[in-house]
């Protein structure tokens, strides 16, 4: 990874920060590569934020590097800030403003020319849905709507790395999906999008990779294959749940009722042995409506870390 | 790369936009006006009373005039306010944004930290200076009642413009160093106070501490012979204000009363920053015995006290000097205030966030 020629993507090696005696981040290092949304999950406290902070210019590390398309945000902070977008946990606007001229100004302030950030925000008005709020101050907006206008702020100067702090928190179903869509789309265009969450259920729809964090550090791939190959819970709902009942007893498998009692999860061992009960139990007959894993990969891997973590 | 100017302006208007678009910004400025007319009036009406009165006592003086007394008057008025309100309306410029989390999302953007605290100056000092510009209209009224010189106009409106600039940048540098916006636009309000009022009292309280004794002439009646007899005389304490009288030059109403230059009416001066001036000024002389001497003959004295117009003469000017003092208080102020907001940023309390 030369200076000269700078790789693009996001690149973290030993990064560690903390604040007075309390560490946020002790030992953090991925890749996020371009093209592609990479999802960065932890628990409240894992140090998310921070390690976006760092990747923001916002903040020097103690120990360890960064490179943000090849650029060292502390001592190129600006030309990492011309190349990278940052949506923010926190709605701040600025309250009296449009949300027209919000985004016209700060398309100033990343140094478009007055036209220029005219046109920009006419259209990342248009695409984040704001259109018919576009004349009204940022103040009356709800939280999903702020989040929309943050979304486009980050957009403004048409980053190549977008770091997205909750991005889809406070946001409706139809404006959930419309995020994730644009995101793939974003993606698509050969940015790289860092995607920070705890909502695992969000970030499986649209991650290609994830980065998992644990108490200020990424916890490293053999652990996270590992959890991955992990037993897991299928879901499994039926038309006859007596008929279920009995063609998983004759299966040996380990089922657990849940509160419906349509529905039973059980335990299995991979996608093979789950296209295999699902194949016997069709055949004797037990009307199957739903077959699918009780969580989703993310989550799953989560939980089976976090379950490792505290044994 | 953004133009210095450009973004430092860009920073500004975004500030004024958002500030001019309050209510209270526009009672205010209302209520400002409304005391600026009724002080206009009094004025008016007190200096036209008194002149009727001289015109019937035949000693119509056409160099007294209402115009400096009124002009000065409403100068005053204006730093008064504006040193009241500049405070609040710059005290929490960046620990405001910080709390409203605009200010994380300026600093990713290409404005560097010299332009976004330039830039909340530039606006805070703006919106301080539009006390002055509401103020106009009465200026130009004492303006039409004649006898203003222009230098008095010139100097102090320069000098009016410099002390809110100042209380402006001690305001913003203040909201960049301190990080809860109460406590600093509390502190910027104590370091106008302090200026304003505690000049004043450190100046009273040193007098009187660094009392000298002086040696009193005397003079009795002696009933009996019917003569004069000067006497030893006496010692006692005054207060030695000569000592203690550089405390008034950082004082801003002082600096405005030392710096426009003084036009006399006979040898008196013909408004209120001169009043003030020879007051402050008079500080420096030396305690002279005589003016504690007790004559019991009743020998006309030799009319040797000071007019107005040699105490200035005999004295040294100082509004320079609280000047730039005032002005490396603020330009320190302002240059920590860069320093401390920088991003990426070295030092953080712990528990605070930056976004």
């Amino acid at each position: 990874m030369s200076e000269q020629e700078p790789v693009r993507g996001i690149s973290v090696t030993g990064l560690a920060r903390s604040f007075g005696a309390v560490p946020a981040v002790r030992d953090v290092s991925f890749e996020a590569a371009p093209g592609k949304i990479t999802a960065l999950v932890g628990p409240n406290g894992s140090g998310k934020t921070t390690l976006l902070l760092m990747l923001a210019t916002l903040l020097v590390p103690d120990r360890g590097t960064i490179r943000i398309d090849g650029r060292d945000p502390v001592t190129q902070s600006r030309e990492v800030r011309a190349v990278m977008g940052w949506m923010p946990d926190v709605l701040g606007s600025w309250q009296a403003l449009t949300v027209r001229s919000t985004l016209e100004l700060t398309g100033r302030l990343y140094a478009l020319s007055k036209p220029a950030a005219a046109a920009r925000a006419a259209e990342l008005i248009h695409t984040v849905d704001l259109v018919e709020l576009a004349e009204r101050p940022t103040r009356v907006l709800s939280r999903g709507q702020k989040q929309r206008l943050s979304l486009a702020r980050s957009l403004v100067h048409n980053p190549s790395v977008l770091l997205l702090d909750e991005p889809a928190a406070g946001l409706d179903p139809g404006a959930r999906i419309a995020l994730r869509d644009l995101l793939r789309r974003l993606a698509g265009e050969g940015r790289t999008i860092l995607l920070a969450s705890h909502v695992l259920a969000e970030l499986e729809e649209v991650a290609d990779d994830a980065v998992f964090l644990e108490a200020g550090a990424t916890v490293d791939g053999a652990r996270i294959a590992a959890a991955r190959s992990q037993a897991r819970g299928w879901r499994i709902r039926t038309l006859d749940p007596a008929a279920l009942t009995a063609a998983l007893a004759r299966e040996k498998a380990s089922a657990e009722p849940t509160s419906d009692p349509a529905e039973t999860v059980v335990t299995l061992a991979d996608e093979a042995a789950a296209a295999k009960l699902l194949a016997r139990l069709v055949k004797a007959g037990v009307p199957v409506s739903a077959f699918a894993p009780s969580v989703g990969d993310l989550e799953q891997t989560f939980l089976d870390l976090g379950s490792e973590g505290s044994r | 790369m953004i133009g210095f100017w450009r973004g430092l302006w860009l920073i500004a208007s975004i500030e004024l936009r958002q500030r001019v678009r309050g209510v209270a910004w526009y009672v205010l400025l209302g209520v400002f006006v409304l005391l600026l007319l009724i002080v206009t009036v009094l004025l008016g009406i007190t200096f036209a009373l008194t002149d009727s009165a001289a015109a019937e006592a035949g000693v119509a003086d056409d160099s007294s005039s209402a115009g400096p007394a009124i002009f000065s008057t409403i100068i005053y008025f204006a730093l008064l306010l504006g040193t009241l309100v500049a405070p609040a309306l710059s005290g929490n410029a960046i620990n405001g944004d910080r709390d409203s989390g605009t200010l994380a999302t300026t600093q990713v953007t290409l404005i560097t930290t010299a332009q976004l605290v330039l830039g909340k100056f530039l606006a805070a000092w703006l919106t301080a200076l539009a006390f002055l510009g509401v103020a106009v209209p009465f200026l130009l009224v004492a303006q039409i009642l004649g006898g203003v010189p222009g230098s008095t106009i010139g100097v102090s409106i320069l000098v009016l413009a410099a002390e809110l600039g100042i209380v402006s940048a001690i305001g913003v540098g203040l909201s960049g160093i301190i990080r809860r916006p109460l406590f600093s636009v509390v502190v910027t309000y104590l370091i106008v106070a302090a200026l304003s009022v505690g000049t004043l009292i450190g100046f009273s309280l040193g007098g009187i501490v660094l009392q000298t004794r002086v040696n009193v002439p005397a003079s009795s009646y002696d009933d009996g012979s019917g003569t004069c007899q000067v006497e030893a005389g006496y010692t006692m304490s005054a207060p030695g204000f000569d000592k203690v009288w550089w405390m008034l030059a950082a004082n801003p109403y002082v600096v405005l009363a030392d710096a426009v230059p003084t036009h006399f009416n006979g040898n008196e001066p013909d408004d209120l920053f001169g009043f003030i001036k020879v007051g402050v000024r008079s500080a420096q002389l030396p305690i002279d015995p005589a003016s504690y001497s007790y004559d019991d003959c009743g020998t006309p004295r030799n009319n040797d006290r000071p007019t107005s117009r040699d105490i200035i003469d005999r004295t040294v000017p100082s509004w320079f000097v609280g000047l730039l003092l005032q002005l490396v208080v603020a330009a320190a102020l302002l240059l920590g205030a860069t320093r401390l907001t920088r991003a990426p940023s070295g030092r953080l309390a712990a528990g605070s966030r930056i976004a």
